[in-house]
């Protein structure tokens, strides 16, 4: 960290870095609560809102500043809303404003509840109402939902369809343009933009144009009011029934970092979850649409040879199959988590000499999108090669007559390359441990139905040698369904060894066992902005992130 | 309506408007005979930048565009040696009430283009903007025209009279608003992007148009700079007070006999300004002494008023862009409100949130007092509404409309009472005080 500086903030001295912004300064190092806006940490600075004016001293003495441009500079002197009645009477000013033509709907609003207008109204303004109806906006609330400003212009309605993925509703929009800033500056494709100005300005795309960008869910995020909604999420939960936990991403190798949120036992959303040296606030669409898949198409129970079975009976099934078979191949996955990895390689040490692991992947790997995304859809790639397993499934293929029992770990090998994994299907026993009804599932003669990513505790390292955890959400669809490390601890148990294993951070100490770079990591050092190999803890989330 | 060559036995001034009333002035034959580009040669290219700089200093000239910022301290925080230095001319005149700097385009075109020269070569400036109202295709036409004889007089493009200096000089024509003649906005419209004032820091001088320093000054702020080289800062200083030297551009409309543009020595008083403008029309009610965005005078503080910018400085007004509207007793101040009320709400760029809403609610406020609906406490909210968003914003534009309705409402406090008490029940309370949230929080 660099040399901190000396600011005084209300009459108390406070060590800060220097050259930061001062309303990070102020969250962060003071503790003082800056409300904003249009300011987020992860886009340029538009200034634009100006809730989080602070008074700074200067040549002319004490004047109004907003504290999102304004850097720190040693002796600065700042007065918050803590010290100043003139900064409570500016801020007040300013949400009196942006109420002005904003409707009362948050019965009905998707944001209300994480609202950023309704938190600083009950934090800054509390003002009442002197708004009348003559001179406040001319919204009618009509059949068709117009919204006409003051000036009688059609500003468009209460659900206008932008695109494939988001609904905008004009009147609720307070003109921040952080949506217009991601789309500028981080999605680099300008597809949204203010038009008009003074209040009848609004948000649109171009004309003709829809908004149907990769990351474009990203902005119903930083959205702070109900302006931008996503249409997968519209209507379906208050956000204040939802729990979360934290989680990362399980279909690429950057691992974004990200909250599942659920209730009443089914996952609804994900949100993306700040880590500015992961993914700092933003997630793809299509990781963000994943929660769809956790409740579609799952393998509850077991399954021999096609027909529906309970888990015990494909258990008892696979465990035999096992301890008769004469050579068996394991193929472990980059899909799965480095514990049951470890569990895979458990269970080979259990068989002895006639279990052989394989690896890898047959999925493409694609190019880094600079965002999100590092393009490889195996998410934990690097974790397989750190436990020694290498990426050897055509070796697999091309040596398949050899094998006699085939066992796959949470990978679609059909799904991901039918032609190549074709060759696997002469191996008489297929034991699949799997999430899904999968094409996987559909050619085994033994399927073991397994908890998905977002209902499993564990870890796995992203492309970058980042060590991040998974935690698990507690909606499951089946009370049955086992971690896949469970899973494997009572087939090791069945051939006759038991692990021994009470909970994943067994499996996690046997992964460390096994990879000597993972050796001092805990999942108390992981935390929940994840931990480089061979680097120090990384610095903790910083307040005041994402939303 | 010519122009009076002389007030009171002394000659006016004619630093901008030798050529105003000679015909076809505009033309290079006409103006070199009247002594165009006389600078233009060893008398420029002998002296060092810092020397031209200083110079302008000691004139003390002053920003004409409305801020009145000393011109020579603003060229002076231009950085040397690295990137390219812009000159842009904001002619993006658009202050209500001001119509001076088209005439300046219309009639002399080229003593800006001689100002530019002069400032570019003490700026070190290589490529220069006039950034020009749309609406003002007249004036295009003929700054184009000028621009043409004098490259074709090799007094533009490479190697200025073999002086070894080279300037291209390129008109821009605005896409029309208000806020394009704020300095961060006109570059921001230049580039090509919506005009919207920027943040500052960076200030422009250190970096503006294409991230580059970038010096913008008004038409007339410009014009006067030839007049500077040739007679020196003292020469100059002969006009106006110690303080506010030189002479100054004043469009006067409203309830005088002749109105017009005027140049006249600053520090003259605004009576005496009035008769040499023809006399009052009926008996002063108020006058607004430097474009719309100046706080209102009362007859009484008009009176007392001079034309220099300490004198309005003490009156908590400006002397702004030079807009002179005196008003009468048969003028109604609550309408003059609504219809300044309503351009600051139909110009405001929509940036920040004070300036958006507040003018526009402002707005809404005092066209609803103007119908006769307004009730009792309607006036202190207002007043105190403008105050919320006077300080509170990226740029200067907040403030401007600010100061016009705080002092309209304060000053003429009278007139607007009048209007509530047309409305037979603006004793009555507002419906929804019944249901105000803090009722209940």
């Amino acid at each position: 960290m660099a040399d901190l500086i000396t600011i005084n903030v209300d009459g108390k001295d406070v060590q800060v870095p220097p050259k930061t912004q001062l309303i990070e300064a102020l969250r962060q190092n003071a503790a003082i609560d800056t409300p904003a806006f249009c300011y987020h940490p992860d886009l340029k600075v538009a200034g634009n809102c100006r809730i989080c004016l602070v008074e700074v001293e200067g040549p002319r003495g004490f004047a109004l500043a907003i504290s999102c441009h304004m850097q720190t500079a040693p002796g600065m002197k700042v007065r918050t809303q803590l010290g100043s009645e003139k900064v409570v009477k500016a801020r007040k000013g300013v949400m009196e404003f942006l109420l002005v033509n904003h409707p009362l709907d948050c019965p009905i609003c998707d944001k209300a509840g994480e609202c950023t207008l309704q938190e600083h109204y009950m934090g800054q303004g509390r003002h009442e109402s002197r708004l009348q109806d003559e001179v406040g906006k001319q919204y009618k609330g009509g059949a068709d939902h117009r919204f006409v400003d003051a000036k009688g212009e059609d500003r468009g309605g209460k659900r206008i369809d932008l695109g494939p993925t988001i609904v905008l509703d004009q009147e609720r929009c307070i003109l921040c343009t952080r949506c217009v800033r991601f789309m500028d500056d981080v999605a680099k494709s300008s597809q949204l933009d203010i038009a008009g100005r003074g209040d009848h300005a609004y948000l649109t795309t171009f004309p003709g144009k829809p908004l149907d960008h990769e990351y474009d869910l990203n902005t119903t995020d930083i959205c702070p009011v109900g302006a931008l909604t996503a249409k997968h999420f519209r209507f379906q939960q208050r956000v204040w029934m939802l729990k979360s936990v934290e989680s990362i991403d399980p279909s690429d190798s950057l691992g974004a970092n990200l909250t599942v949120e659920y209730n009443n036992g089914k996952v609804w959303r994900l949100m993306p979850r700040r880590n500015p040296e992961v993914n700092k606030s933003w997630i793809a669409n299509s990781t963000r649409l994943l929660y769809r898949e956790l409740g579609r198409n799952r393998l509850t129970d077991g399954k021999i040879a096609g027909a529906d079975c309970t888990m015990d009976a494909a258990l008892a099934a696979a465990g035999s199959a096992l301890g008769s078979a004469k050579r068996i191949a394991l193929v472990a996955s980059g899909h799965l988590t480095t514990e049951d990895n470890a569990a895979l390689i458990a269970l080979q040490s259990a068989l002895g000499a006639k279990a052989e692991i394989f690896g890898g992947s047959w999925l493409k790997v694609g190019k880094p999108d600079g965002i999100a995304k590092s393009g490889d859809p195996v998410a934990n790639r690097k974790g397989l090669q750190l436990l020694g397993i290498t990426d050897n499934l055509d070796e697999l293929a091309a040596r398949a007559g050899e094998f006699d029992c085939l066992l796959v770990a949470g990978h679609d090998l059909w799904a991901a390359d039918a032609a190549r994994a074709a060759a696997l299907e002469s191996i008489r026993t297929r034991i699949v441990l799997s999430s899904w009804n999968d094409a996987t599932t559909a050619k085994a003669t033994v399927a073991v139905g397994i908890r998905a990513w977002a209902e499993v505790r564990g870890t796995m390292v992203n492309c970058n040698g980042r060590v991040q955890m998974l935690q698990a959400c507690p909606a499951v669809p089946s009370s049955e369904l086992e971690p896949a490390w469970q899973v494997l601890a009572r087939l090791a148990a069945a051939v006759g060894s038991p692990l021994g294993w009470t909970s994943e951070n067994d499996a996690w100490k046997h992964a460390a066992k096994l990879a000597p770079q993972l050796a001092g990591i805990s999942y108390r050092s992981i935390g929940p902005a994840g931990q480089a190999i061979g680097g120090q803890k990384a610095a903790e989330v910083p307040a005041g992130a994402a939303t | 309506m010519p122009m009076p060559k002389t007030w009171k036995g002394k000659a006016l001034p004619t630093v901008l408007t030798k050529l105003f009333e000679v015909e076809n002035g505009h033309t290079l034959d006409v103006a070199r005979r009247h002594g165009a580009y006389e600078n233009i040669g060893p008398a420029l290219f002998d002296k060092s930048q810092f020397e031209l700089i200083e110079m302008v200093k000691d004139s003390g000239l002053r920003g004409r565009g409305g801020a009145g910022f000393p011109t020579g301290m603003k060229w002076s925080f231009v950085p040397r040696g690295g990137k390219p230095v812009y000159l842009v001319i904001n002619a993006d005149e658009g202050e209500p009430g001001t119509f001076k700097d088209r005439l300046c385009m219309d009639k002399d075109p080229h003593l800006l283009i001689e100002g530019m020269i002069i400032s570019g070569f003490a700026l070190g400036v290589r490529t220069a903007y006039i950034y020009v109202r749309g609406e003002m295709l007249p004036m295009i036409r003929r700054l184009n025209a000028a621009l043409k004889e004098a490259y074709d007089a090799g007094l533009l493009g490479e190697n200025i009279q073999g002086s070894g200096y080279s300037l291209d000089i390129y008109v821009h024509r605005g896409a029309g608003a208000y806020i394009c003649g704020e300095e961060t906005g006109l570059i921001n419209s230049l580039e090509g992007f919506k005009g919207q004032p920027r943040l500052k820091p960076p200030f422009p001088a250190v970096s503006g148009a294409f991230a580059s320093p970038t010096v913008v000054n008004n038409v007339e702020t410009i014009m006067a700079v030839p007049f500077i080289l040739k007679n020196g800062p003292k020469g100059y200083r002969q006009f106006g007070t110690d303080k506010s030297p030189g002479s100054k551009l004043f469009s006067i409309a409203g309830d005088v006999k002749n109105p017009g543009v005027y140049e006249v020595p600053l520090g003259i008083s605004y009576m005496e300004f009035f008769d040499l403008c023809g006399g009052l029309d009926g008996e002063l009610l108020g006058c607004i002494p430097g474009g719309s965005s100046a706080p209102v005078l009362t007859a009484e503080e008009t009176k007392k008023a001079t034309m220099d910018y300490e004198s309005l400085a003490s009156l908590k007004s400006m002397l702004g862009s030079g807009a002179v509207t005196p008003f009468n007793t048969t003028r109604d101040p609550v309408l003059i409100l609504e219809s300044i009320a309503r351009f600051y709400a139909h110009e405001s760029c929509g940036q920040c949130t004070p300036c958006r809403e507040g003018t526009g609610y402002v707005d809404r406020m005092v066209r609803k007092v103007a119908r006769g609906e307004g009730r009792d406490g309607d006036i202190d909210m207002i007043k105190d509404l403008a105050d919320q968003y006077e300080w509170t914003t990226i740029c200067a534009f907040a403030p401007g409309a600010a100061w016009p309705v705080q002092s309209f409402v304060t000053k003429f406090r009278k007139h607007f009472d009048e209007y509530v008490a047309k409305n037979a029940k603006h004793t009555e309370p507002r419906p929804l005080e019944a249901v105000r949230p803090g009722a209940f929080w």
